[in-house]
């Protein structure tokens, strides 16, 4: 801990941190551009100059430095004192900001940035209202620096963030910085664009307008969005977004700010992932089969439908098994209403974990990092809750089953009704687990897409994705995490966690911190919950 | 895009020439002079402005292969030095100084009897590749102004009546003294 003096007012710090970083966790608005917490400090842009006291040089009295010193670039000492409010300072942002504006095309009406903008917010706040530029702006060109991201040079403010994310974080390095002084411009090599899985973070930690997504380009006004803080369901490691989303259309995820688990970034795999929430051929009408089609249900009788169904089965077939296949899809608290309602119907039924889709490999950034210089990484395991579902598992305990091991059960024809929850965004039904399914005489499916296992379906239901469901998920270093629903569900669908709950008899409208604590009672993993820290306000 | 953008993404469609081995043998030879293989960089880029005339996207994609760095560093260092042209060069390079000096002596009207004379503009190459023009800050000869050099031979005093002659000359670069053959600019390894 270190104690020093900001603004005339003493605070409580760390040792070592930059004074500029203090100085935004003490709620100060200092202006900053090319400083960022997770990249390295090249104090270029000096908007965070401060004045320091130091000691006169002859007579070893403590002084107002004559010069001014970039807070970023300067380290916390127990006993500093320094100031962001005096004349000198003001007059160096006024000055700075005038730089900034200088070959800006103020464009900002049909600027994707606008609203969020730091460059806006900078210039109201510290800069001035006119520009005292009688020349001719300098005019820079667009590029098309990689398949997902553009690059508007003239609105480039040079803080090189994004030169130093590629080489430092993904350690890629295929931005520079060409020419030099007024002239200079961030570019990529042709031919060796801006395509690395982490590029999307660049879009994210440009202050300015410059690096735009092409995916989320003239969609929406950022000030017509409302977000909802979610986990990432790309991979286990279940990095903390943001889902923006305006009436009910999720038009982007961004990354939030997690120590434990992503840092400041996420991948690109997460973060355009999402379209399959708006696919036109997701199951929104709950089914019921009767002979060789399929008729709608009503949503009010599904609980009692299937307890009785099951509750009949397990009285008049005990000889046979009832399954529970749980996705790795389903927050915790989901599968542990359905297995709670499963298990107090039929007590012998059979836990199974659903298929874990899995890729090679773990990708590490920066690229070829090894364990201790890793900074991010995108986990083979392309589900965001194994773990928690193995802990409910673990939990209940009795009958458990592989995967594997129920599909040749169930092709023996060795189980009478099965709960199956899918959840997948990918294609994961696969022949011999249809083939399979198809000798289970009871079954109901969720899912969020139609397959061969739902034509089989004796009750198809459809399933929310992500953005419209809320409850926690145990990442892959076991970090419990809890993520709110964004989006209402589409015509047809009810929330998983709402139906579970019905079908737990509970009553009322299922909330999920309710449950979790109804978990918590039963589960010591479940009683620590993390919710990362709030950056702060003026931090970017 | 509906509007222009520069391409990024894919790989530019001028040819460029790419580095001779006996050139890459030569970079290389300069590895154990510095602390790292990036260090050598510069050297590299006069190497290859020496043997080529200019840097080209293929030396550069070829040295960075070299050096172990990224192409974008290369294009990055060789952006931020004026004098390392990423276009063709011409054989000599005249440059005709555009300071106060010079300027107050009348380079303007030198200038634009070289543009006469070449038939080209600033940073433009003649069609035969014989020369190519581009204006200078200072050349430092202030007290002997207007200047113009061709390569690396400095013409003091020039009066826009002989710059007609000068260009003419084939010896116009010729050096009094020889020039330092620490990169051996004049022993090209290819032509």
């Amino acid at each position: 801990m270190a104690k020093i003096i900001l603004n005339n007012q003493e605070v409580e710090t760390r040792e070592g941190i930059p004074v500029l970083q203090a100085a935004l966790e003490a709620g100060l608005n200092v202006p900053h551009y090319c400083y960022h917490p997770g990249l390295s400090v090249v104090a270029s842009c000096r908007l965070c100059l401060m004045e320091m006291k130091m000691p006169h040089p002859k007579t070893g009295e403590l002084g107002w430095a004559p010069k001014l010193m970039p807070s970023c670039q300067t380290p916390v000492r127990d006993g500093m004192e320094v100031r962001f409010d005096s004349d000198k300072v003001h007059e160096n942002q006024e000055r700075c900001m005038e730089f900034f504006l200088l070959n800006h095309p103020l464009d900002c009406p049909v600027c994707d940035q606008a609203g969020e903008c730091h460059l806006q917010d900078y210039s109201y706040h510290f800069g001035k209202s006119e520009s005292r530029m009688v020349d001719q702006k300098h005019v820079t060109p667009k590029k098309d620096v990689g398949p997902r991201t553009l690059l508007y040079s003239d609105r480039c403010v040079m803080c090189s963030r994004c030169v130093r994310f590629c080489d430092e974080v993904a350690g890629t390095g295929e931005l520079c910085i060409t020419n030099r002084g007024s002239k200079a411009e961030i570019d990529a090599f042709p031919g060796k664009p801006l395509d690395n899985p982490m590029q999307g973070n660049v879009v994210d930690i440009c202050p300015v307008g410059c690096l735009l997504d092409k995916d989320f380009l003239f969609q929406q006004r950022v000030w017509f969005l409302k977000s909802a803080d979610s986990i990432c369901t790309g991979c286990s490691t279940g990095c903390s977004i943001r889902i923006d989303q305006n009436e009910d259309h999720v038009h982007r995820l961004k990354p939030r700010f997690n120590p434990r688990v992503n840092q400041w970034w996420m991948c690109d795999e997460g973060r355009f992932g999402f379209k399959y929430i708006h696919d036109k051929n997701r199951l929104t009408r709950l089914r019921l089969r009767r002979g060789e089609s399929f008729e709608s249900f009503r949503w009010e009788s599904l609980a009692e439908t299937v307890r009785y169904r099951f509750e009949n089965i397990a009285k008049k077939q005990s000889d046979k098994k009832i399954a529970v296949v749980l996705s790795p899809f389903l927050a915790c608290e989901e599968a542990w209403l359905l297995v709670k309602t499963i298990r107090e119907i039929a007590p012998n039924a059979t836990l199974i974990l659903g298929p874990v889709p899995t890729v090679e490999q773990d990708e590490r950034f920066p690229v070829g990092a090894t364990n201790g210089d890793t900074k991010f990484i995108i986990r083979k395991e392309k589900c965001p809750n194994r773990n928690g579902i193995e802990l409910i598992i673990k939990h209940f305990g009795g009958n458990t089953e592989t995967f594997d091991a129920f599909v040749e059960q169930a092709s023996a024809g060795e189980y009478a009704a099965a709960w199956i929850s899918g959840g997948y965004p990918t294609e994961w039904v696969s022949k011999d687990f249809a083939k399979a399914a198809g000798k289970i005489p009871f079954k109901v499916v969720h899912d969020l897409f139609g397959s061969a296992l739902t034509d089989e379906a004796t009750l198809v239901v459809p399933a929310c994705s992500f953005a419209e469901r809320d409850g926690t998920f145990v990442n892959a270093t076991g970090v419990v995490q809890p993520f709110a629903r964004a989006i209402k569900p589409p015509q047809g669908c009810k929330r998983d966690g709402q139906f579970f709950y019905e079908l737990a008899e509970l009553e009322g409208l299922y909330q999920s911190p309710t449950v979790l604590g109804m978990m918590a009672a039963e589960i010591d993993e479940f009683k620590e919950v993390y919710v990362p820290p709030q950056l702060p306000e003026h931090q970017h | 895009m509906a509007w222009k953008a520069i391409d990024r993404v894919n790989a530019p469609t001028e040819e460029s020439p790419s580095l001779s081995e006996p050139l890459k043998e030569k970079i290389r030879g300069f590895f154990d002079r510095y602390p790292t293989k990036r260090a050598v960089l510069i050297p590299a880029l006069h190497m290859i402005q020496d043997d080529h005339g200019y840097v080209g996207w293929k030396a550069m994609e070829e040295v960075a292969e070299l050096l172990e760095i990224t192409p974008s560093d290369v294009f990055d260092t060789v952006s931020f030095y004026s004098h390392f042209w990423t276009h063709p060069k011409g054989e000599k390079v005249v440059m005709a100084c555009r300071s106060i000096s010079c300027d107050l002596l009348g380079a303007d009207r030198v200038l634009d009897e070289c543009k006469k004379v070449l038939g080209i503009g600033d940073h433009e190459t003649t069609p035969d590749g014989k020369y190519s023009l581009m204006t200078e800050e200072c050349l430092a000869a202030c007290d002997h102004g207007p200047c113009l050099m061709i390569n690396e031979k400095m013409h003091k005093c020039v009066d826009p009546a002989n710059v007609r002659k000068i260009l003419e000359d084939d010896a116009n670069d010729k050096l009094d003294i020889p020039r330092s053959n620490l990169y051996d600019g004049a022993n090209r390894t290819s032509a």
